[in-house]
């Protein structure tokens, strides 16, 4: 049944004592699969739909026990060290039960909405005391809707308040679905060029934009806007602008952006996943920076704010 | 800090310590004059005989006066028992304390006044113990740490008591509000009042002649004191050129003539009258009692009649700082300094909380006293905020601020917590509102109750032993009762009961310990200082130590390491009895080897892998839950020398590190010697992945109340405080938790040496979350490259 509690999705992270997703003391669930490529993701773990194995080759020893027990034997040892032929990995996650020195992990898991449900309800008093709740992260919420739907209805039938972090790319009633559940909604703003979003994102933005008005304007549901900023990709002041007059104009002065500068936490993942090709090294933006495009919202009359 | 503070703090700046002989010496002289006499007589007319020969000097920018020892941020040594054995003195020397050839000389002179004659606490207490019994007890380090020989107990030496000789170990919160309000005088005035009206009609009235004669000649010679303070600092004004210093010590002129004798009249005297008083009660684990609410009258008198500014009153906490930093404490011998951690110690001032009436007791003075703590930062004096429903989200954010900046204070408890165990005790509601903490956590009412919780009872060497079949392999001897081979145990169950037992035991054979040290104490260290700001001292007319106090919690079982038996728990329960991944023999057999060699490193893993305590799972919380309470209801099965039942308490201070060294291997995976949880009820290092949620819904289900005291430490990274939203997120966590029951938690917002250190040995900081904009990741988990920017950003941040 769609929205059931036994509704199965893939996360791969619960973070409890979020205090940067929304308001209060919430918990963050990180669901995977994202209908965008943005170049300088974070989270590439995140991407796909199906599990990822992570492999921390400066601790890996190449004692081989994965290569035995791997089922698609997509494992071997080479220079001391194991690789991962990642075209027939599925993902099972069984090199990562034997590995002895923890150099592999399986980023992503199979639960129920009911299991998510019941790790984030251990919190119920923090939320009530905080005017906290659950947020919807990724990936993107979008990419699991029947899983998204099933714990947010569980949240609001517990009481909970509810926040989805999205990039808004999706069919716009796959969407509605979801906001039917939501108070809350946490909405990136990548770049205000369509071909240059297509370029940076692999997809164009127009969907984006378009869904963004309907939330605001139609479904009228409490928006806040998140802007990250990519030095030397979104951070021209021309596209700021646009960015700012659209958040103001398009939508409404009465939503708060989110300032967020790039961080690079993300640049060793892809050595994780072994894919070093896909790698970028980003310059973060710093905090002179970060005032002046906080200057370009402020003067479209937005409040804002650096950082989540 | 304005310049003189700064210049005030610049000389706190120490290459070397110099340890001082004075006092002792002067302590000695008297007491030989003084033969024969009773003690509590020989003990006041050493102390007047110490304070009116006491070198006294006045230093430059004091606006608070009151040396500590003979020489400026000297130690004087100790005044209770023999000095050091040679090679401590030598890594006294190491770490920073400086001794000449001929004071040590001077010292050891000393030595035959105290060795072999019965006259210190160790000899005393070493007499009773029995080669069969309590001295394989005592030399296992159960309690640690260990004793090794019976006359000289856990290492002989000390240096840094205050000007008073003090109580021994027991911490008091005294009625300092009397002191400043009515003045010594009063004290002395009806002391000779009781004294004259006196008639010695049975043996209690000849005591109480004895002890208001002791706090006649003792708190006399505080007075006079006092008055030298003021005679110098007039002589220096006459000579002064500087007209404003010249003002400045007029002032203290008058007001050292004037208290801690008579009532102060003004915040000023007041904050000199308790500074006189707290350096003759001082110890390293003197309290400030509840400062912000004694002090407020006169604060806020002085400010209704214009005489005093708030940059003022900053002015002078902050130089109470610097004073309370003059004073400095080491003592024992090297495991006891471990324990202790060098010159720690635990002069908490308490702010906030309810008054009497339960009405929320936050004024300017509390945040005052908050802001000098973050504008003068020193490691002490440090500070509690009481926190209570209807504490001002003001004075949360404002302590937040504090601990922001990364100095480990103040900490928070929980008034709901701590009033509900006092009202247990049956201490009537407007007195359990007044409580304040001595020690670092211990509850106490002020001028009604004593605490006593030294006793560091290791919990996991008692596990080892239960393993053991009460054979304790350390010492290799059978020291506890025969509860049963662990591999012909059936059921869980009945493991846990044989560990109950030998616990059981243990903690009979501590009450022992603990009621021969009580009575010792009361024997050797009379004092008619303490014993006459406790309350109707003068009417009741005893030794603050020879008396059953209002609320008596004297004694108190202190356990360590309990969160490594519930996790240790846990894995057998998993492992062994509900899964039979692994037998007890294969179980046991590995922790012998310490885990090493015939794949007990996979048997370590599964180990590691069992639940473990501090990530909200029920199946092993329930069983910390089980045990808290086993302790808790236990304790209070015995009675304490001093009157009264024994009190459970949890602070392990740093006991965890040389508790952890006295340990084999356990089944909560870890290795021999490994230090253990630190706090009471703080996860295992590392072992708490889940958040501080997590954490907190662990520390809930164990039930703190009947506990005198427990310890929470949960650390941050700086990106988690940054801004005011943040604080207030974080004080809802606080508030949550003591809404509760939880009793104390304390925050350690990580500095750099701690991301190094996780870096280096990523197994025991798996914990440790780092924020950076809307994304959130465990340290450990990151690559080298992030993780040495974050190491670069935090120290950038100047956190």
């Amino acid at each position: 049944m769609t929205g059931g509690a036994d509704t199965k999705g893939v996360i791969f992270n619960i973070q409890h004592y979020s205090i940067h997703d929304g308001p209060g003391i919430r918990t963050t669930v990180f669901l995977k699969g994202c209908p965008l490529r943005c170049f300088w993701c974070q989270n590439p773990e995140s991407q796909t739909l199906e599990p990822v194995i992570f492999l921390n080759t400066e601790r890996c020893t190449g004692c081989g026990r994965c290569v035995d027990v791997c089922p698609e034997r997509a494992i071997q040892i080479i220079e001391g060290k194991s690789q991962t032929d990642r075209n027939l990995c599925k993902g099972t996650g069984k090199c990562a039960e034997v590995c002895p020195n923890e150099a592999r992990s399986l980023m992503g898991r199979t639960v129920t909405a009911r299991e998510v449900f019941d790790d984030i309800n251990q919190d119920a008093i923090f939320y009530h005391n905080s005017g906290g709740g659950i947020t919807l992260s990724g990936g993107d919420p979008v990419a699991q809707p029947d899983f998204s739907i099933s714990i947010l209805k569980l949240c609001r039938d517990a009481g909970i308040h509810t926040a989805i972090e999205t990039c808004g790319f999706a069919r716009w009633g796959i969407l509605q679905r979801i906001l039917t559940y939501v108070d809350l909604v946490l909405y990136d703003f990548k770049h205000m060029d369509s071909a240059k979003h297509e370029e940076y994102a692999g997809v164009p933005n127009d969907i984006i934009l378009e869904n963004a008005k309907k939330i605001y304007h139609e479904l009228r549901l409490p928006l806040l806007a998140r802007v990250p900023v990519i030095s030397g990709y979104n951070d021209s002041s021309e596209n700021l602008k646009k960015t700012a007059a659209f958040i103001a104009n398009d939508l409404g002065t009465d939503i708060k952006v989110h300032l967020l500068p790039y961080h690079r936490l993300g640049e060793t993942k892809y050595e994780r996943m072994e894919e070093p090709e896909k790698a970028v090294s980003i310059q973060p933006p710093d905090d002179s920076k970060m005032e002046e495009i906080k200057k370009i919202f402020e003067s479209n009359g937005l409040t804002v704010q650096i950082g989540g | 800090m304005n310049a003189r503070v700064e210049r005030l703090k610049e000389r706190l700046k120490m290459e070397e310590y110099p340890i001082c002989v004075e006092k002792p010496r002067l302590i000695i002289e008297a007491y030989r004059q003084a033969e024969g006499e009773p003690a509590i007589v020989r003990r006041a007319k050493a102390t007047a005989h110490y304070l009116d020969n006491k070198t006294i000097f006045i230093e430059d920018d004091e606006l608070i006066v009151g040396n500590v020892a003979s020489k400026p941020m000297g130690l004087e040594a100790g005044s209770l028992g023999p000095t050091w054995p040679k090679e401590d003195i030598e890594d006294l020397r190491k770490a920073g304390l400086a001794l000449s050839d001929e004071d040590e000389a001077v010292l050891r002179s000393m030595d035959d006044y105290w060795k072999g004659k019965g006259r210190t606490l160790d000899e005393r207490q070493g007499q009773f113990y029995d080669d069969e019994r309590l001295w394989p007890f005592i030399k296992s380090g159960i309690l640690c740490p260990p004793w090794k020989k019976k006359d000289e107990g856990r290492g002989q030496g000390a240096a840094g008591v205050g000007w008073g000789l003090g109580l021994g170990l027991a911490l008091i919160v005294v009625d300092y509000a009397k002191v400043i309000n009515e003045g010594l005088n009063k004290i002395i005035k009806d002391a000779e009042e009781e004294l004259r009206n006196l008639r010695y009609t049975d043996a209690d009235k000849i005591k109480k002649g004895d002890f208001l004669k002791s706090v006649i000649i003792a708190l006399s010679a505080i007075v006079r004191i006092a008055e030298r303070f003021g005679d110098l600092a007039a002589n220096m004004a006459s000579k002064e050129k500087d007209t404003t210093r010249k003002k400045e010590l007029e002032r203290i002129a008058e007001t050292c003539r004037w208290v801690p004798g008579n009532p102060a009249r003004t915040f000023y005297e007041a904050l000199q009258s308790f500074w006189f008083i707290w350096i003759m009660i001082a110890s390293g684990t003197t309290p400030g009692g509840r400062f912000d609410q004694f002090m407020y009258p006169f604060y806020k008198k002085d400010k209704e009649e214009g005489r005093i500014t708030d940059d003022d009153v900053l002015e002078l906490l902050e130089c109470l700082r610097i004073k309370v930093m003059q004073y400095n404490f080491v003592g024992g011998g090297k495991l006891q300094r471990d324990k202790w951690a060098g010159m720690a110690r635990w002069n908490n001032w308490m702010i906030g909380g309810v008054t009497p009436e339960g009405e929320d007791a936050t004024n300017e003075l509390s945040y005052l006293i908050l802001e000098a703590a973050k504008d003068c930062q020193t490691p002490h004096h440090t500070i509690t905020v009481r926190v209570h429903e209807g504490t001002p989200e003001a004075l949360m954010l404002k302590a937040l601020e504090v601990v922001k900046t990364g100095t480990g204070m103040p900490a928070f408890i929980g008034d709901k917590s701590y009033i509900e165990y006092l009202v247990g005790q049956g201490v009537p509601l407007h007195e359990a509102r007044d409580y304040a903490l001595a020690g670092c956590l211990d509850v106490n009412i002020p001028g009604k109750s004593r605490i006593h919780a030294f006793g560091m009872f290791i919990t996991t060497r008692v596990f080892e032993i239960t393993m053991n079949n009460g054979f304790d392999p350390r010492l290799g001897v059978q020291l506890g009762p025969k509860t049963g081979e662990f591999e012909k145990f059936k059921t869980f169950d009945d493991f846990m009961q044989a560990f109950k037992e030998q616990l059981k035991y243990f903690m009979g054979l501590t009450v022992e310990e603990h009621n021969i040290l009580l009575m010792a104490q009361t024997q050797l260290f009379p004092d008619a200082v303490h014993s006459a700001l406790m309350v109707d001292a003068i009417k009741v007319g005893r030794d603050a130590l020879d008396r059953t106090l209002p609320f008596e919690n004297g004694s108190a079982l202190n356990l360590v390491g309990m969160i490594n038996v519930a996790d240790s728990m846990a894995a057998v329960k998993k492992l062994v009895f509900d899964e039979k991944k692994v037998t007890k023999k294969e179980l046991k057999a590995a922790l012998a080897a310490n885990w090493e060699g015939n794949g007990y490193g996979e048997i370590r893993k599964l180990c590691l892998a069992a639940p473990k305590y501090g990530n909200g799972d029920p199946f092993v919380d329930s069983i910390a839950k089980e045990l808290y309470q086993f302790w808790a209801d236990t304790a209070g099965t015995f009675t304490s020398a001093w009157g009264g039942t024994v009190k459970p308490t949890g602070i392990s201070i740093t006991a965890h590190a040389p508790g952890g060294a006295l340990t084999g291997a356990t089944p909560d995976g870890r290795y021999a010697g490994e230090t253990l949880a630190d706090g009471t009820i703080s996860a295992a290092q590392g072992k708490d992945t889940h958040g501080p949620t997590a954490v907190l819904r662990s520390a809930m289900t164990i039930n703190q109340i009947p506990f005198q005291a427990t310890l929470l430490n949960m650390k941050f990274h700086p990106s988690a405080l940054a801004s005011e939203e943040d604080l207030r997120k974080l004080s809802l966590l606080i508030r949550t938790y003591f809404s509760q029951g939880g009793k104390h938690v304390q925050f350690n917002v990580v500095q750099k040496k701690m991301l190094v250190d996780a870096q280096q040995q990523p197994e025991k900081h798996r914990d440790l979350i780092v924020r950076v904009a809307g994304y959130s990741a465990y340290f450990v988990a990151l690559g080298k490259p992030v993780q040495d920017e974050i190491i670069g950003r935090t120290e950038y941040a100047g956190m």
